[in-house]
This record gives C-alpha cells, structure tokens and sequence, in this order.
C-alpha cells in the first residue's frame, strides 16, 4: 500500500507539538523567565518609590510613568531582551540536536528536514512570546499610572507589543539561519547583536539598512532615551524609515532568513562527534 | 596464554614537582585554541586598535601640529583598554565557555582527578588558558603601546612624567582578566552545554548594564553603577589611572561588588569541581 506523504505544515505541527514542551519546560526558560523577571521588578520597586512621594524627578522635573515605561522598551526589551533571546534559541533550534546527537532521530522521520526547523522556530516563537508579553503587560500595569493613566498609553502598548513580536520572529529566523548554516553560531549572532549593529547605526548612510533594528527601532513610538553617548551619537544620525517600509523590510528579512534557513538544514550534512 | 609474572614495572621516569601540575592543562588548552584558525583571526583584529594607537602615538610625535587633537596622554592608555573590553567579552566567551562545560559534558571531569592532579591545580590549568589569551588582546598591547611611545618619542620623558602607568596598564588588565575567568570559568561548571554558559556570560553582562542605564535615567544619577558588573570595572580603572570616576558610587563600592563576584565564582567552582558527585 502506498503512503500518502505528510505535508510540510502538518510535519512542522508535529515538530512543533513535540518541541514546544521541551522548550517551556527547560533550563532556558528559567533563564528567560530571569531576563524578564528584572523589568518587571524594577517596575515595581519605582511603583512602590513613586507610591511615597514625588521623588522621580530628573533636573527637577517629574517623569510620567508613560516616559519610564517607553524607557523600559528601549533599553530592557527592544536592545537588550528580543536580540539575546532571538540568539539564544535561535542557534539553538539545530544545534541543540546536533550537540545532543539527537539530530538523527529527527532526520530519520518521514518529514521534510525543513519542517523540523520550521516546526522547531514556531515552538521558539510561541515560547518567547508567551514570556516576553506578559512581562511587557506587568511593567505597564505597574509604571504607567505614575503620573497618568493606562488609557493613554494604551494604544502605544499595543504598537510596543506587536513590535516586540515582530522582533522575536525576525531576530529568530535570522539567528535560525545562522544556527543551521555556521559552525559557532553563538559567538556568531552575539558580534551581530553586540558588535555589528550597535556600530552600523553609529554611522550615517546606508551601512544601518543591513540591520533589524534600524527598521525595528523605526516602529517604536517612544522617544529613544540618551542614557550613553552611544545612544546619544545613534539620535543624532537617526534617519527613522516610513513604516510602511520598515514593515515590509522586516517581513522580507522574517521570510527571506526563514527560507534560506530551511534550505541550510535540507542541504547541509551535520557530522555528529564522536 | 597464562600470565606467569603478575608484578608490574616500577616507574622509572622522572616525577615532575606536583606544584607544575597544572601546567600540562594549561598548555594542552593553550595548543588546542591555538590551532583554531578562526580564533587566531579574532586574537588579530582584537589587535588593530592597538595598531591605531601606534599610528597616533607616530603622529604625534612626528608632527607636533597634530599634538593638540591626538595628543598622547594617560586617558589614551585607559580608552585603549576600555575598547579592547569588548574583545575581552568575545574572547572570554570563545575560549572560556566549554572550558570545563565540556569536560562535564564528555564526563572527563572524574578521569582528571584520578590522575595525581588537585581540583586547585584542575582549575588554575583552565583559569590559565583563559587568562593567557585575555592578557594577549589587554596586558601586553598595553605595555607594547608604552614602550612604542619611549621608542617613537625617542624619549623616557612621558614614562618619567608618568610613572604609575606600567602598574595601572598591569594591574587594572590583571582586574579585567580576573573577573571575566573566574565569572566564565564559574559558569562554565555549571552546565554541560557550553552554547548554554556563553549565553548565560552575555546575558549577566548585558543584562546588569541594561538595569544600571535604566536606574541611570529614572533616578537621574549614577549612584547605582554598582549593579553593572562592567560600569564597576570602569569606575575601578579610572581610579587605578588617577582619573575622575565617571559614575558617582565610590569607587570602594565597585571594588568591594567586583571581589564579591570573584569570591562567589571561586565558592560555585568549590562546590561544581569535584571527582565524585555525592548524591544525597
């Protein structure tokens, strides 16, 4: 009798159904759960400070909740967050396997290699999010009624939230790609998100296109803070691209690395040490 | 066949002195990473600032005119290490993340400590490995940029003028290398997954820097640096270069946060370094 091949969504679905549990309940999670963890308790330590008096005050003026909270999503989730944990399971998704010598057993199903990767990203993705996004809800509950009200800023949380998503995806996919394709994809994606960008958009011209944050950081709509001379320099050549555009560079780089991802792992032979 | 003779041959070699155990780790680690080519080419560029350096010190000492703006002075020193700290995190992460991950890994751990070596002597071998290489790209284009200024100013007049900086360049690279091994190397016996420690290393680094800039902007002050294990770092070197602190904690309390880092890998390597798992 013949077998009717399962196709590419259903195998990324079982790939996806097996990995997701892996993933929630593993070390890395703790270590995420940490990350996001640190925001919300400073959050709530400047709740409880701004509880007790008018005492958040730079040169003398008073900062709204809405100010730290924009603040928080610069400095905690749109820099720091999204790319290390985009580095972190993004090389992990092959390399894990291949470390643990458990690559073949994946390999050895009948499903397309791609779906593994594919199935493997939509655990990541669904894992980080559901992490990342409460995390960003608590520090708003706790930091934006300082000095104003959650109806205010509740549209820019909803921007801040999509946005947030969308870096997770395009952070992913690009760490995916370089996790299925390079030998050392931590060191790897960590000069890209330490080294690379942060240097790429010191400079005016066309060097900060060939990064996600030019288009990412384009999308937030909270002043970028000046808290380095780094940030300080950035500000001073920053050239926000439309939205329209940054929207649809991200969507191109989320499928572009995506797909040469899947490629990397249908093409590539990983020679398991012994 | 039968045995017949069941004794067994005495040793007959040399018994090297047990103090210079740790050197055969030392320098079988340092040989393994030598022969990655690709760490070499990172050990190159972490290199080019310092050849920068040299073009400025032959600049100004060649072209007087140019003195008022690239002018040669006890800050270029600290900057240049400054700089080289972000080779200092890649290389830390490069060499020293699988450093003992992956003897825990591959279960090695026990078959090192059957063989005449102590834990102490385990762990000064990898701290040495790590050390060596960050000293590489810290301590010694330090000095080298010292001594390319005597030759090139044809001159021991900057050296006399300021004499604390071979013990600065020598002791702040020491701090850096310090902190950064014995926080990787910590670390690193912590898990089996060296991916998994050289994330965890970026992430402590980052992730103290980042709470430090946002306290920074929301209490308008530098009082908390001491949260940042980098900014401490930062705050120590300009006081060991004489130099007005930039953040406003003492430098005290930066010094006391970075030995209490120190201490607390020294207390995991304690605990993580051993022959025989005892299970209770």
């Amino acid at each position: 009798m013949k077998r009717t091949p399962i196709s590419f969504l259903s195998s990324a679905l079982r790939v996806f159904d097996l990995s997701i549990g892996e993933m929630l309940w593993s070390r890395r999670t703790i270590f995420m759960a940490l990350v996001v963890a640190g925001p919300v308790l400073i959050a709530a330590i400047t709740r409880g400070v701004a509880s007790l008096g008018p005492v958040m005050q730079v040169n003398g003026t008073r900062i709204a909740g809405a100010t730290i909270f924009g603040l928080m999503i610069w400095v905690f989730y749109l820099r720091f967050t999204v790319p290390v944990l985009g580095v972190f399971y993004g090389t992990s998704l092959i390399a894990d396997e291949v470390d643990d010598k458990t690559i073949t057993y994946l390999f050895t199903r009948p499903v397309p290699r791609g779906a593994v990767l594919f199935g493997k990203y939509l655990a990541y993705l669904v894992c980080t999010i559901f992490v990342v996004l409460p995390s960003v809800v608590l520090v708003y509950l706790l930091v934006v009624p300082i000095g104003g009200t959650l109806a205010q800023s509740f549209v820019p949380l909803l921007t801040d939230l999509g946005l947030l998503a969308l870096g997770l995806a395009v952070y992913g996919a690009l760490f995916a790609f370089i996790g299925a394709e390079m030998k050392r994809p931590l060191l790897t994606g960590l000069m890209f998100v330490i080294g690379w960008e942060p240097a790429a958009m010191l400079f005016p011209g066309y060097l900060r296109r060939f990064t996600v944050a030019y288009y990412l950081q384009a999308l937030v709509p909270h002043a970028m803070p000046q808290d380095s001379a780094t940030s300080l320099i950035q500000a001073m050549f920053r050239q926000a691209p439309p939205i329209g555009a940054s929207l649809a560079w991200l969507f191109v780089f989320w499928l572009g690395f995506l797909y040469l991802a899947a490629r990397a792992v249908e093409r590539r032979e990983y020679v398991l040490e012994q | 066949m039968p045995i017949h003779d069941q004794s067994y041959r005495r040793y007959r070699g040399t018994r090297e002195a047990h103090s210079s155990a740790w050197t055969v780790i030392a320098i079988a680690g340092i040989k393994a990473m030598i022969r990655r080519r690709v760490f070499i080419g990172l050990i190159l560029v972490a290199w080019i600032p310092f050849f920068v350096r040299a073009v400025q010190i032959y600049t100004t000492t060649n072209f007087p005119q140019t003195a008022s703006l690239l002018a040669v002075t006890p800050e270029t020193f600290r900057n240049f290490l400054d700089q080289q700290a972000s080779f200092v995190f890649f290389v830390t992460i490069w060499a020293g993340a699988g450093l003992i991950a992956n003897d825990r890994r591959a279960h090695a751990l026990q078959i090192y400590l059957s063989k005449p070596l102590t834990r102490v002597d385990y762990i000064a071998g990898k701290l040495a490995i790590l050390a060596a290489f960050l000293l590489l790209v810290t301590w010694l284009p330090g000095l080298l940029l010292l001594l390319v200024q005597i030759i090139l100013s044809g001159s021991f007049a900057f050296a006399r003028q300021n004499p604390f900086l071979f013990p600065a360049v020598t002791l702040f690279s020491f701090l850096q290398v310090m902190v950064a091994s014995f926080a990787m190397l910590a670390l690193s016996s912590l898990s089996n997954s060296s991916r998994f420690v050289g994330i965890l290393y970026a992430g402590i680094v980052l992730f103290t820097d980042a709470m430090f800039n946002v306290l920074r902007v929301i209490t308008g002050g530098t009082r908390l640096s001491w949260i940042s294990f980098p900014a401490n770092l930062a705050q120590i070197g300009d006081r060991i270069f004489r130099m007005e602190p930039r953040y406003e904690t003492p430098w005290q309390v930066s010094l006391v946060a970075t030995i209490g880092l120190i201490v607390i890998a020294i207390s995991v390597l304690e605990r993580r370094v051993r022959g025989v798992e005892v299970v209770t």
